[in-house]
């Protein structure tokens, strides 16, 4: 593997084998191609993920799930569970009513008007809402004897009707999920910016759609739990728990439990994937807190597969109505969308579910040029498992709905599906481009990133394969998807929504009398490589080795409060919350350094560790004896400056941090059997300053994954009774090494002119056009068979379903 | 009673990457129970319980199993290895080096058991193809990594015998 460091070219396996080698390399670092720090542990395996923790005395929970969708408690008889072996102690919801808050998620209500805040009680209350709700908790010595005791637990149950799905959730007479609520939409959004009507009036061409997404889910390989710990002697509480947001679950418990919050220690140790669902605190988290204080004992808490899939969080559910209004070549005058998002039972907490639908309105018009816009996004409650934030949250709907309409207006033009979206993208010289929906995209490369993608596809010659594939019965096709991710939002966009949530990151940097560097940052890592890209941005801001910085995450105790891990935020705001805070300590250190060598600061640089002249890098001090001066031989030091060589910034992100990308995917689908096959897949990203190349290219091909799964698989099923239908991995199918093509992957790096090394956020950008660009492709190859793909996923039978309809009508 | 029976214990004697071990263990519980929790050994993961991520993949007498679909009676004299038992020291095993050199992983839930099956998949067959090594490793699901770095981790080791 090539590294680049600076210009040189550095083979990095040649070096040696050696794990330590990938710490000792020097240079410029941002932008470098170096293997991960994190990676000998893990491959060792010495990670430790929070099963892997087993306290002493420790007990275990079970949890009583609902098997009915929608139904009250009569009663609960846990008299059988509670004598045997091993069991400690059962809890109803009655039983922890007083105790543990409800989780409710409250939105400014000025900011939110038509928002209708609901409780998600820990355990349930009076009724079950969907089926997996936890209704009743069985402590035990192992989870084994938990199992067991659970499963003896008689809950009686009144069945009520179900609310199955939208439709039915919408009509006058339907049952209500919350009956406080008088109907049940959770919230409705509506905006209508530039004069649409008349957009559509004076349009030559109008082309509409009505699309359904699958409901699917994050799924991540580690499922949730947490170990919860009671320190009576500190009157300390510890909770481990597999999250991406350790200070969010601090503050969160201390409310609900009503416990102060400087007496709680939450850590987040190696966390297997989340994607999004970590990103919450959950009843099962309350209750395990709860019971360790009660018990004075440790709990486990390990959900199995089953609940994960019906019982953790599901994901991007939505009915879609569109349509878009466009000149006979092909400009774009407006767009009309409504978002109806089956949101389940209850809200997502802190961040609340309402939010998804929104979001993918709000995404519609991405990187084109949109004079008129309006949409409505209705959040509905149902008897589902509740929606929760997922790679891309609404961004894969929104671009999956405008880019499905691009390639329809195309068709009607006659014009050709890359030459419309090359027309109405944003260019270069126009940016900062304020869209339509009020966002300045700083910089960006739409038009260029189309173009590179159409140039790796080799675009012409697969058209051309194409139409010959086509003589032979070979259905062939290529679809195009394009993205702008507002990544990295800001404080300032959730308080604009009603939503009292940080998007700033906080970071402490502090350098030993060795001159190492320890980095303690409020982002959390659960895949992402932070151990390494965090500590290429410190390297290159205090002139030290990548060796010499350890990046610290996920312990409350240790770092400064942060927001954790999701929105594609970490290398923008931990990143650049480390630049801040090493600029700080630079600052302090050249200016000491300036008293003791007589160069004025601003001609000195912290380079390859060493103070240097600038002017012809003379290095003049190591690092290492300015650290040692400063924080051993204090005394020497001039008395206006204080010991100390640490610093803390607290990075607010700038209100629009743009990534952009196009992925281009050329299918083949079988018309017996209705099977799509991705022959290629091409992606061209912009995400700004890379830090690392590898990792870059590592999110793209693991998103595209996801995605890949949204477009052609993931569906968590559900009867018309509300029956959960794929409680198991065989009824869940996410892709696996035969489905995933190797993803060609193209870098245009056009910096934030805003952020700390101009860097964009990446992470969820890979899973956003993945279902765009598929459903394109697919109705691009089922061209002759006149196909309207308005549903994802993709399956075979839906496919086939479309061909045979086809057909029995010609 | 079924209760009384399958929470009867059982003494079973294993060998895990070369150390014996001597247990008593209740019949029913499983072998990736024992390994993590009896032994300690936690490289080894559980991802689904039901036999479909591969997480929990380890070899026992020379063939990749799941330890979440076997009790550890059924290991009874048996010889295992696990992720622990794979590198020599500090010294990475091939397969554990491409993995690194090839960023083969991310979050590392599941790579312990995609690191297992590679062992077996290369044990049988030295020099797979590209679609071999997508077939042996297809039942191992990964959520990260979109398994292209994985395939050519593979790769690069089948490889390296070659040469």
């Amino acid at each position: 593997m090539a590294s680049s460091q600076g210009g040189k070219r550095v083979n990095v396996s040649s070096i040696s084998p050696r794990v330590e080698d990938t710490f000792t390399l020097s240079g410029k670092m941002v932008g470098a191609q170096v293997r991960r720090v994190e990676d000998p542990r893990v491959l060792l395996g010495k990670t430790q993920y929070v099963d892997d923790l087993d306290l002493p005395n420790s007990l275990a929970l079970a949890f009583v799930r609902s098997p009915y969708a929608h139904a009250r408690i009569v009663s609960t008889d846990a008299a059988a569970a509670q004598n045997q072996p091993g069991v400690q102690l059962v809890l109803t919801g009655a039983d922890i009513a007083e105790a543990i808050k409800p989780l409710r998620v409250e939105y400014e209500p000025a900011k939110a008007p038509t928002h209708k805040p609901c409780d998600w009680p820990v355990l349930a209350q009076d009724k079950v809402r969907f089926v997996g709700e936890a209704a009743a908790v069985v402590v035990a010595t192992d989870r084994y004897a938990a199992e067991d005791a659970a499963g003896l637990i008689d809950v009686e149950y009144e069945p009520l009707e179900p609310v199955s799905d939208v439709e039915q959730a919408l009509a006058a007479d339907a049952p209500l999920v919350h009956e406080e609520w008088g109907d049940n939409v959770m919230q409705t959004l509506q905006a209508e910016i530039g004069d649409v009507a008349k957009a559509f009036q004076e349009a030559d061409c109008v082309v509409s759609e009505r699309l359904t997404t699958g409901r699917h889910m994050a799924l991540p390989m580690e499922t949730r739990g947490c170990v919860a710990s009671f320190e009576p002697a500190t009157d300390t509480l510890t909770v481990w728990s597999s999250t991406q947001v350790p200070h969010v679950l601090r503050s969160h418990i201390a409310l609900v439990l009503d416990f102060p919050e400087h007496h709680i220690r939450v850590v987040a140790p190696d966390v297997g994937g989340g994607f999004g669902q970590k990103g919450h605190l959950f009843p099962e988290e309350a209750v395990a807190a709860y019971l360790a204080r009660r018990l004075g004992r440790p709990v486990k808490w390990i959900e199995d597969r089953r609940e994960n899939l019906s019982a953790s969080l599901h994901a991007k559910q939505q009915a879609v109505q569109a349509e878009l209004a466009v000149r006979q070549d092909g400009t774009i005058l407006g767009i009309r969308g409504r978002f109806v998002g089956d949101v389940g039972a209850y809200s997502e907490y802190p961040w609340g579910s309402a939010f998804e639908a929104g979001h993918a309105a709000s995404s519609m018009p991405g990187p084109y040029k949109t004079p008129a816009f309006s949409f409505e996004a209705v959040s509905v409650a149902t008897n589902k498992t509740t929606i929760g934030v997922y790679r891309g949250v609404g961004l894969p709907i929104g671009v999956l709905t405008m880019e499905r309409l691009m390639d329809l207006a195309a068709q009607k033009l006659g014009l050709d599906p890359a030459e419309i979206r090359l027309r109405n993208m944003i260019r270069k010289e126009e940016h900062p481009y304020t869209t339509i929906i009020g966002a300045e995209v700083e910089s960006g490369s739409h038009r260029e990133s189309l173009q590179k993608a159409l140039d790796i596809l080799g675009y012409q010659e697969r058209r051309a394969e194409q139409q010959r594939a086509r003589t032979q019965g070979r259905y062939l096709g290529i679809g195009i998807g394009c993205y702008l991710e507002g990544t990295a939002p800001s404080s300032a966009a959730f308080a604009s929504m009603g939503l009292n949530l940080g998007g700033y990151e906080s970071a402490t940097v502090r350098m030993d009398v060795a001159g190492k560097v320890t980095v303690l940052v409020g982002t959390h890592s659960h895949g992402q490589s932070h151990e390494t890209t965090l500590a290429q941005v410190a390297a290159d801001e205090l002139g030290v080795s990548l060796a010499d910085v350890k990046i610290i995450e996920g312990d409350t105790n240790a770092v400064p409060y942060g927001m954790g891990t999701w929105g594609s935020r970490s290398a923008v705001t931990g990143g650049g919350a480390i630049s801040r805070a090493s600029q700080k300590l630079r600052t302090k250190m050249l200016r000491i350094a300036s008293r003791m060598t007589e160069v004025p600061d601003d001609d000195l640089e912290l380079a390859e560790g060493m103070i240097r002249r600038k002017a012809d890098a003379t290095p003049l001090m190591p690092i290492k004896e300015l650290a040692h001066r400063i924080l051993v031989q204090a005394g020497s030091l001039p008395p206006d400056e204080e010991p100390g060589l640490d610093a803390t910034a607290h990075y607010e992100p700038p209100p629009s941090t743009h990534a952009n990308a196009t992925h281009i995917a050329l299918v083949e689908v079988d018309s017996d059997t209705g099977k799509v096959t991705l022959l290629r897949y091409v992606v061209v990203e912009d995400c700004g300053t890379i830090i690392n190349p590898t990792v870059v290219d590592g999110q793209i091909q693991g998103g595209v994954a996801q995605g890949i799964g949204t477009a052609l698989y993931e569906h968590a099923l559900y009867d018309e009774n509300g029956q959960f239908l794929t409680g198991t991995l065989m009824d869940y199918l996410i892709p696996t090494a035969i489905d995933v093509p190797q993803v060609e992957i193209g870098h245009i790096e056009s910096p934030s002119p805003h952020t700390p090394h101009g860097i964009k956020g990446v992470g969820e950008g890979g899973a956003i056009a993945p279902p765009a660009a598929i459903a394109n492709a697919v109705a691009d190859a089922l061209a002759p068979f006149e196909v309207r793909v308005d549903a994802i996923p993709l399956t075979p039978e839906r496919v086939l379903g479309w061909i045979e309809q086809h057909k029995a009508a010609a | 009673m079924a209760k009384t029976q399958f929470t009867e214990l059982q003494t079973i004697r294993v060998r895990v990457n070369g150390h014996e071990y001597e247990r008593e263990v209740p019949v029913r519980r499983l072998l990736a129970d024992f390994i993590r929790h009896d032994l300690g050994l936690t490289a080894t993961h559980l991802g689904c319980e039901h036999g479909v991520c591969g997480a929990c993949t380890i070899i026992m007498d020379g063939e990749s199993v799941r330890s979440c679909l076997l009790f550890a009676v059924q290991a009874d004299g048996a010889e295992l290895q696990t992720l622990e038992g794979l590198a020599d020291g500090d010294e990475m095993h091939p397969l554990q080096q491409a993995f690194w050199d090839n960023h083969a992983l991310q979050c590392g839930f599941c790579t312990s058991g995609f690191l297992m099956s590679a062992v077996d998949l290369l044990n049988k067959n030295p020099q797979p193809s590209e679609e071999e090594i997508r077939h042996g490793l297809s039942g191992n699901l990964c959520r990260c990594t979109g398994y292209a770095n994985i395939i050519k981790a593979v790769q690069a080791v089948a490889e390296q015998s070659q040469s």
